[in-house]
């Protein structure tokens, strides 16, 4: 009866079958209690996004993967104190860190909330260094402004450790491959080979293990064929008791989340978190893996007949012939360590009792020698690290700002990888950052389109990842109807997420109704309270609506969630330039300008800040810089006049402006400025010019009037004058 | 600038209203940093109804004309319109007629810059606040005072259901000295 349940149990959770599974599994949990039996019964909970369940039922339980559970759960319930001593190792329990890499990950993330970054530094580190290809880690790393250079974590040294991993984890690898491809009829059929096997081994100790780590355990063993519905919904990894190192079993979603293909079979325990994290992190990764995926399986279908078995090829790696009865199981890469694996775990001596179902294996688990096997599980593996590296790069280029490369190193990829949903979203941060708002606006655009080929599910997380970037791009060029279509759109598709409401509180900002944008940021905030663009978008808001001290209060709230987000810094500063304290603006900028030094706009408000400060020499040097920095903006060519100007040095302000003037013509403010400052070198004709060049030139109603004055004024002193100056 | 309502003939006089309020987008309300304040009223019926955007409510004096409405702010602002909504077709003798409106530094100094006369009015009535020299659209002030002298049908007592300022939008770029006007100077002056 108990195997009976147990399956039934992953069927469901496969299935997506939650509330089901939960009664199941607590059927099964009073009629058999054990620790095992509790933490499936826990999956079932988190799975169903019942994490307070999982943590009452889970407290107080000893064994490492209970104790991962139940961190995570405390983790959910934002119970930050319990998750971390759950998870750090104690005198009473295993020495490690429960749940390897995914674990060190999570106690990294736990201490990043609770701000302590020394600490969250290190167990990223520490969980990159378990495990390679923990991709979220260096993520968090990149955004910390503490990751290494990509080269370097996803080195040689990692392809060693992957390699070991790989080995020990035999099991894992058919079992993590497997994806939702197979049809029905192949389910059925291996269901019933399932109950079958299951029922022929005895219920010995091993077995009920094997159970219970389902898709971790060989399904070589008992079941030839890829139960893709069994194991893909396995989010959580169970560091086996039974087998020493992590046991991978990617559930769909985190498949989805993957980042590569290659990966599912070495995908790490960090998996299951992975999972979790999809809603907190932007889907970004899982629209893009499934759409890399999709196509990987498509190909890889096309290429290999439906047979028994697993494990299976894709374009990546080359299967020799003997390979050719493997079920086109749409993830791999892996398919050649999956077939090594499958050879590893015939001759592996943790052998499952029933393996009598193995036999297949036997078959084409031929002995090219391991070494051909190894070889290619060692190309594999070098060809995802090197992925990886690039991948890696581009993203710590990018959150340092170094714009320009980031762009370079992701121009190194390959087309397919280039045209996916992730990468295009970093580029187009990228030409964002650096201001280069039409080529960041096109990069968007395709990504519209390419989202547009697969289901419009994906459309909508597409539009999440970048709608709040795209938005603001189109407000920044203006583009309001695009903006507002946009929102529609996004509010139709899903009203749960934070970015859309970022994108419709744009749309309200760029009419200038900044009450409601308001009111659409702090909707943002409710829906997610670590979205720190959301509390720098309301504090935009305030310092619209003149209400510094509210601004203020937001932009702090953002810097608490996260120190390097430039936008805040910036904000502050601008506040306190409205608010005339310069040198706290000063300061402002200054953070600001380390964590971005690339931004020549941030330089110019700092050479403003300086300049009201008297630092004037600064003040220019700073000036300069900004024009170094970037040549395609004019204002800081602007404030330099208006500085020269200030401190009388009319004849160099002149020469600036008439350069200016040329490279933006259409602009009134450079013409009134000049106007200014002939009417200081009593050249009142040409003073008078500009003026008038100026009016044309459809100022704002207060400098109309303001230049008006001037005009009148030029007049006045000189009475001799008479009124053909008019 | 504000559509205006069918301005009448004589100088002074202002017939009709509008329904909507149609603003320029380089102008905002500037009545939420003032503190407001009437001659007198009827319980039930005070000076928060002027201000609380909703043209059912309204404000009815309960004194001697003329009836005084008092905007103070704690700097000098430019103002640049009012608009009043008053509606004679549901208040009738209620309607306010002449209206002045005086600004200065306090009570003490307030001078007349601008007096209209409403004839029947229905829905929001703009008084624009620049002088007679076209060149001044502003009036640079710390406080406004608009003065209900007589109603229609020689009323006593007034009712006025809304009262918006409206003024210039400040410089988004601080201590600067003209704002930009073009694309290229605007996508480069913020941040988000």
């Amino acid at each position: 009866m108990e195997n009976l349940l147990l399956n039934s149990v992953e069927k469901n959770l496969s299935q997506f079958m939650f509330t089901n599974a939960i009664f199941l599994c607590q059927r099964l949990l009073a009629q058999f209690p054990s620790e095992v039996n509790l933490q499936l019964l826990a999956r079932c909970y988190l799975s169903n996004s019942q994490a307070y369940s999982a943590y009452y039922i889970l407290k107080g339980s000893k064994m490492p993967q209970s104790r991962y559970l139940f961190a995570f759960s405390c983790f959910k319930l934002d119970l930050l104190g319990e998750a971390e001593t759950a998870l750090l190792p104690s005198k009473e329990y295993i020495e490690e860190v429960p749940g390897g890499a995914a674990g060190h990950y999570l106690l990294g993330l736990i201490y990043r909330y609770a701000g302590r970054k020394n600490s969250s530094i290190q167990q990223f580190r520490m969980a990159l260094s378990l495990d390679p290809l923990c991709w979220e880690a260096y993520g968090e790393l990149c955004s910390l402004g503490a990751a290494e250079e990509a080269s370097t974590v996803f080195s040689n040294v990692s392809s060693h450790c992957l390699q070991k991993t790989c080995v020990a984890q035999k099991v894992s690898f058919s079992e993590g491959a497997i994806i939702d491809q197979l049809t029905d009829s192949d389910k059925a059929s291996k269901d019933a080979r399932l109950w079958q096997t299951e029922d022929a081994p005895g219920e010995s100790q091993q077995d009920l293990k094997i159970k219970q780590f389902g898709p971790d355990i060989p399904p070589d063993t008992y079941r030839q064929l890829n139960n893709s519905s069994h194991t893909n919904v396995w989010d959580l990894k169970t560091p086996s008791p039974v087998l020493s190192q992590v046991l991978d079993a990617p559930p769909p979603l985190l498949y989805k989340n993957m980042r590569r293909p290659a990966v599912e079979g070495l995908m790490s325990v960090h998996g299951e978190s992975r999972r979790k994290y999809v809603s907190e992190e932007m889907s970004a990764e899982v629209a893009e893996e499934s759409g890399r995926r999709r196509s990987a399986r498509i190909a890889a279908r096309k290429k290999i007949p439906i047979s028994q078995s697993f494990g299976k090829d894709s374009q990546w790696l080359h299967l020799s012939p003997s390979e050719s009865n493997y079920v086109p199981s749409l993830s791999s890469m892996i398919g050649k360590c999956k077939i090594q694996s499958s050879k590893e775990a015939t001759t592996s001596d943790q052998s499952i009792s029933d393996r009598g179902s193995c036999v297949n294996d036997d078959e084409y688990s031929n002995p090219n020698g391991s070494s051909a096997d190894r070889f290619s599980l060692v190309s594999g593996i070098s060809e995802v690290l090197n992925l990886l590296k690039i991948l890696g790069d581009g993203h710590r280029h990018l959150l340092m700002y170094n714009c320009q490369e980031a762009l370079l190193v992701y121009q190194k990829l390959s087309q397919k990888q280039y045209n996916t949903h992730w990468v295009l979203m970093q580029v187009g941060k990228a030409y964002f950052e650096l201001q280069d708002y039409f080529n960041a606006d096109s990069v968007f655009t395709l990504v519209h389109q390419h989202c547009s080929l697969y289901r419009p599910a994906s459309i909508s997380m597409l539009l999440f990842c970048f709608s709040d970037f795209l938005s603001l791009v189109l407000k920044h060029l203006k583009e309001e109807m695009r903006l507002g279509y946009l929102a529609q759109e996004l509010i139709s598709v899903d009203r749960l997420s934070p970015e859309t409401w970022c994108a419709v509180g744009n749309c309200y900002s760029l009419r200038k109704d900044h009450e409601t944008a308001l009111k659409m940021f702090q909707r943002a905030i409710q829906l997610n309270e670590r979205f720190t663009y959301a509390h720098t978008l309301c504090g935009h808001e305030f310092a619209a609506l003149e209400e510094f001290e509210y601004a203020e209060r937001c932009y702090r709230r953002a810097l608490s969630i996260d120190t390097r987000h430039y936008n805040a810094w910036y904000g502050l500063g601008m506040t306190y330039l409205h608010l005339e304290k310069y040198e706290f603006a000063q300061n402002q900028f200054q953070m600001a300008l380390q964590i971005n030094p690339r931004s020549s706009v941030i330089m110019c408000y700092s050479g403003i800040a300086l300049h009201e400060s008297k630092r004037n020499d600064e003040a220019l040097k700073m000036m300069e810089k900004a024009i170094i920095a970037d040549t395609k903006n004019p204002l800081p060519k602007y404030y330099k006049a208006n500085i020269l100007a200030n401190l009388g040095d009319y004849h160099k302000a002149k020469k600036v402006l008439e350069e200016l003037k040329d490279c933006a013509p259409q602009e009134s403010s450079v013409h009134a400025l000049l106007g200014k400052i002939y009417k200081q070198l009593k050249l009142y004709d040409k003073a008078v010019l500009h003026f008038g060049t100026a009016l044309d030139l459809n100022p704002s109603p207060s400098d109309a009037a303001k230049i008006k004055a001037y005009m009148e004024r030029l007049i006045v002193p000189d009475e001799l004058e008479t009124e053909e100056n008019l | 600038m504000a559509t205006e309502s069918s301005e009448s003939e004589e100088e002074g006089k202002i017939r009709g209203g509008n329904d909507k309020l149609n603003i320029d987008d380089d102008l905002r309300e500037m009545g939420k940093n003032a503190a407001w304040s009437v001659s007198s009223c009827k319980p039930g019926n005070g000076v928060a109804t002027l201000r609380d955007d909703n043209l059912e409510t309204y404000w009815q004096s309960d004194g001697l004309q003329p009836h005084l409405i008092n905007i103070q702010f704690q700097k000098k602002v430019r103002l640049q319109l009012v608009f009043v909504y008053v509606d004679f077709k549901l208040d009738e003798s209620y309607t306010p007629s002449r209206i002045s409106i005086r600004a200065g530094d306090g009570f003490h100094n307030l001078k007349e810059i601008k007096s209209v006369e409403l004839v029947k009015p229905t829905g929001w009535v703009c008084l624009s606040l620049s002088g007679t020299d076209p060149r001044e659209t502003f009036v640079n002030t710390f406080m406004l005072q608009i003065a209900i002298l007589s109603n229609h049908l020689n009323g006593r007592d007034t009712h006025i259901r809304q009262i918006k300022v409206y003024g210039p939008r400040p410089n988004p770029i601080p201590r600067q000295p003209f704002q930009f006007t073009s694309a290229e100077f605007l996508t480069y002056s913020t941040l988000r």
